[in-house]
């Protein structure tokens, strides 16, 4: 059970991070550019 | 006890040293852009100084003048005249070259008179005694008033000294060089009149500069003192020759050369390396042996690799107990890490070679050679480093069109640099390679994997110049440039910056890309685990009753349902259901998995592959390779990784656009949505009609 409740939370950050990633950018310094061209 | 902060911007001509001035000064404390290439934007670093000083430095783009145009150019000068910016310099270093002192002052004189505290570093001083050139820094210092930092960032020397001088800076004389009313007295008392609180020069720079100044009147300032384009135009031309007339007169005294001394060596050389022959072969020899070591040298390390993430995906399943983590972690996160780290040797090896060729001073040769090519296609000679830069990443390869100041030239160059080979499409050509291509010789010493590779990348580039041809011919946009590149001095390339340049791009690739991969791979294992309906869940069943008159051996048995099982999971039944749209072109629902995952980064492809073998595969093999290299057509017995089928992917990913963040910056730079959606369509429609052509000829 504890097995399954972990699997399904790394799935979620995974699927956050990807929606993050490509659909709600978040400006930052760190990349590139200047902050949304999506590289970082 | 705390750390007092200040700004120090880099300021200078291109090619002067100013990026190993950088890297000098901060060393591994950058926080620079995630891709490849020269200074776009701004880039940051901090270095401890003494008494307690923390020193922000920010790397600008290489500039010749204040007189912007080119993007890159606004950049610097939008940041010099922003009091209010975050980054505003408190004080300037500006970065010449000991051989080219005279042009680079051009650059210091305008900063100058911006009366912000300014440092003139002399770079490249250990070249001084082979040039025959000697300085009189207190005479300079006394006439350009300021504090001179000579050094030479390759061997570094006075880089404390420079440290020390910025430490000191509020010490240093404002007083501008030149006084502004000389350009014309009449204009500039009237401007002074106006505005009393203004600095003159900069007022200047708000009435001839095209870039954003905030909190400058700019609309009042124009309105008042308007002129027309000829007139400011000439007035300019005053300003560069006045500020000459004193450079001139400064250096006279400053600056002396013994040229019996000074070796012609660089002349020969360049006589050699841009001849209209054997500048083209010299060049075409140095790829060819780039790229056969590439292969032949990342082999080992690879194998490693792939072989060690194999292992510990095997011993994860084994010893960890068994449950829904236990697969998650030896199918799916294990093999994704793995199908990242593979191609850190690859990657590394790439970046290695330009960084030499970089820093040696030949690429701005190739720059030179390519042009008279390049014009021919409606390209400029400035075009050619956004495609070498694309052989790393389009995307800064992109940005990098800003100092082309042909709008038309510009887009072209945009809308074509996908086409060059990015490091993203290496782990895909490395491990289609390794399947399809024998690794044999050809005359005893041409390995013929690494020919395939060169190849691949020649189509790159040749497609982007065919590509920019037809472009040239269909855009009517008027307009003519000037192509003026400089070459610096030859120079043994620097470990510490190739070092930097190799670390940071293996970085960038395995934290920037590698996440994606990652998550990707994860929600890949789930929906390769779970599948609606009975033929899922009723796997072992299944198999039990179509085997009931041969039965299995237990480990066929098991291969047979984690079969049944994948094909009837949730990304089995995508894959289903665009199978016949990609089966013309040789692949199986499992590739078109791999390549609609790959649309958001072409690397991703090789991971998706590696985890959905992982759930599916046989037990037998284990590495990446042998998984594809093991996988069947189940109806007719062929193996689906063939010479057809591998050369039609490899066509299909050199066309395909397959990069999400490519089309966002094509976006961003051309402000707007009709060019990246017509370059989605191109390189889409391209690489499907070639890979089809491919397979349909070869199979």
């Amino acid at each position: 059970m504890i097995q399954e409740i972990i699997a399904f939370i790394i799935l979620v950050i995974a699927l956050a991070f990807l929606i993050r990633k490509f659909l709600f950018k978040k400006k930052s310094d760190k990349n590139c550019g200047s902050g949304d061209c999506g590289c970082s | 006890m705390s750390l007092k902060n200040i700004n120090v911007a880099l300021i200078g001509n291109p090619n002067v040293g100013k990026t190993s001035v950088f890297n000098q000064l901060t060393g591994l404390n950058q926080q620079v852009g995630n891709y490849p290439g020269i200074t776009v934007e701004k880039k940051m670093g901090f270095c401890k100084l003494p008494n307690n000083i923390k020193a922000n430095i920010l790397d600008l783009p290489g500039t010749y003048s204040l007189n912007a145009s080119s993007i890159d150019e606004s950049v610097v000068i939008e940041l010099l005249l922003n009091k209010n910016d975050r980054l505003y310099p408190d004080v300037a270093l500006v970065v010449t070259d000991v051989e080219n002192l005279k042009r680079n002052l051009l650059l210091y004189t305008q900063i100058k008179d911006l009366e912000i505290p300014t440092i003139l570093v002399i770079n490249m001083a250990d070249r001084m005694e082979h040039k025959g050139i000697s300085l009189d820094i207190p005479y300079l210092e006394e006439h350009l008033k300021t504090k001179i930092a000579l050094i030479s960032s390759r061997k570094g020397y006075g880089i404390e000294e420079l440290k020390n001088l910025i430490v000191s800076y509020k010490t240093i004389s404002s007083e501008p060089c030149l006084n502004a009313s000389i350009i014309d007295a009449e204009y500039f008392n009237s401007l002074r009149q106006a505005f009393p609180n203004q600095l003159l020069y900069k007022l200047w720079l708000v009435i001839t500069q095209d870039v954003n100044f905030l909190n400058l009147e700019r609309n009042e300032i124009r309105s008042s003192f308007t002129k027309s384009h000829s007139d400011l135009k000439r007035l300019q031309q005053k300003e560069t020759i006045k500020r000459y007339q004193f450079i001139n007169d400064v250096l006279k005294v400053g600056l002396k050369i013994d040229s019996s001394v000074a070796k012609d060596f660089r002349s020969k050389l360049d006589r050699i390396l841009t001849h209209k022959i054997w500048g083209y072969v010299i060049f075409f020899l140095i790829l060819f042996v780039i790229f056969q070591s590439i292969f032949q040298w990342s082999k080992i390390p690879m194998d490693f690799i792939d072989s060690t993430f194999a292992t510990l995906s095997t011993l994860a399943g084994e010893h960890l107990p068994p449950g829904m983590l236990t697969d998650l972690i030896s199918q799916g996160i294990i093999p994704g890490i793995g199908g990242i780290l593979i191609f850190i040797p690859q990657i590394a090896f790439l970046f290695l070679f330009i960084s030499i060729l970089e820093e040696s001073g030949y690429m701005s040769r190739v720059v030179f050679l390519m042009d008279k090519i390049m014009r021919r296609f409606g390209l400029s000679g400035k075009s050619v480093v956004p495609l070498i830069s694309g052989t790393a990443c389009a995307i800064p390869a992109i940005m990098a069109t800003r100092n082309i100041e042909n709008w038309k030239e510009r887009l072209i160059t945009i809308l074509v640099t996908p086409f060059t080979t990015c490091s993203a499409r290496l782990p895909v050509y490395a491990i289609i390679i390794g399947l399809v291509i024998p690794d044999t010789y050809v005359l005893g010493i041409l390995n013929v994997q690494g020919l395939t590779l060169m190849l691949l990348y020649v189509i790159g580039f040749g497609t982007a110049i065919l590509a920019a041809y037809i472009l040239n011919i269909i855009l009517k946009v008027k307009g003519k440039t000037f192509f003026v590149v400089e070459m610096p001095n030859y120079k043994l390339p620097m470990f510490k910056n190739v070092a930097i340049n190799v670390i940071e791009k293996t970085k960038a690739f395995v934290f920037g890309a590698g996440k994606i991969i990652l998550a990707i791979s994860v929600i890949l294992w789930f929906l390769a685990s779970y599948g609606p309906g009975k033929q899922f869940k009723n796997a072992e069943k299944i198999i039990l009753e179509n085997t009931k008159a041969h039965p299995l051996s237990p480990i066929e048995f098991n291969n047979a349902v984690a079969s049944q099982k994948l094909e009837n999971s949730y990304i089995g039944l995508m894959g289903k259901t665009i199978e016949p749209v990609i089966s013309p072109l040789g692949y199986d629902w499992k590739i078109g998995i791999a390549i609609i995952s790959s649309f958001a980064a072409r690397e991703v492809f090789v991971g998706t592959l590696a985890t959905i073998y992982s759930v599916g595969g046989s037990d037998n093999e284990n590495t990446i390779k042998n998984k594809m290299a093991a996988e069947v057509n189940p109806v007719t017995g062929e193996k689906i990784f063939n010479f057809a089928s591998g050369i039609s992917l490899l066509m299909f990913y050199a066309f395909a656009m397959q990069c999400a963040s490519t089309l966002a910056i094509t976006k961003k730079e051309t402000n707007s949505w009709k060019w990246p959606a017509g370059q989605l369509v191109f390189m889409s429609s391209l690489a499907y009609i070639v890979a089809l052509i491919a397979f349909q000829i070869l199979k």
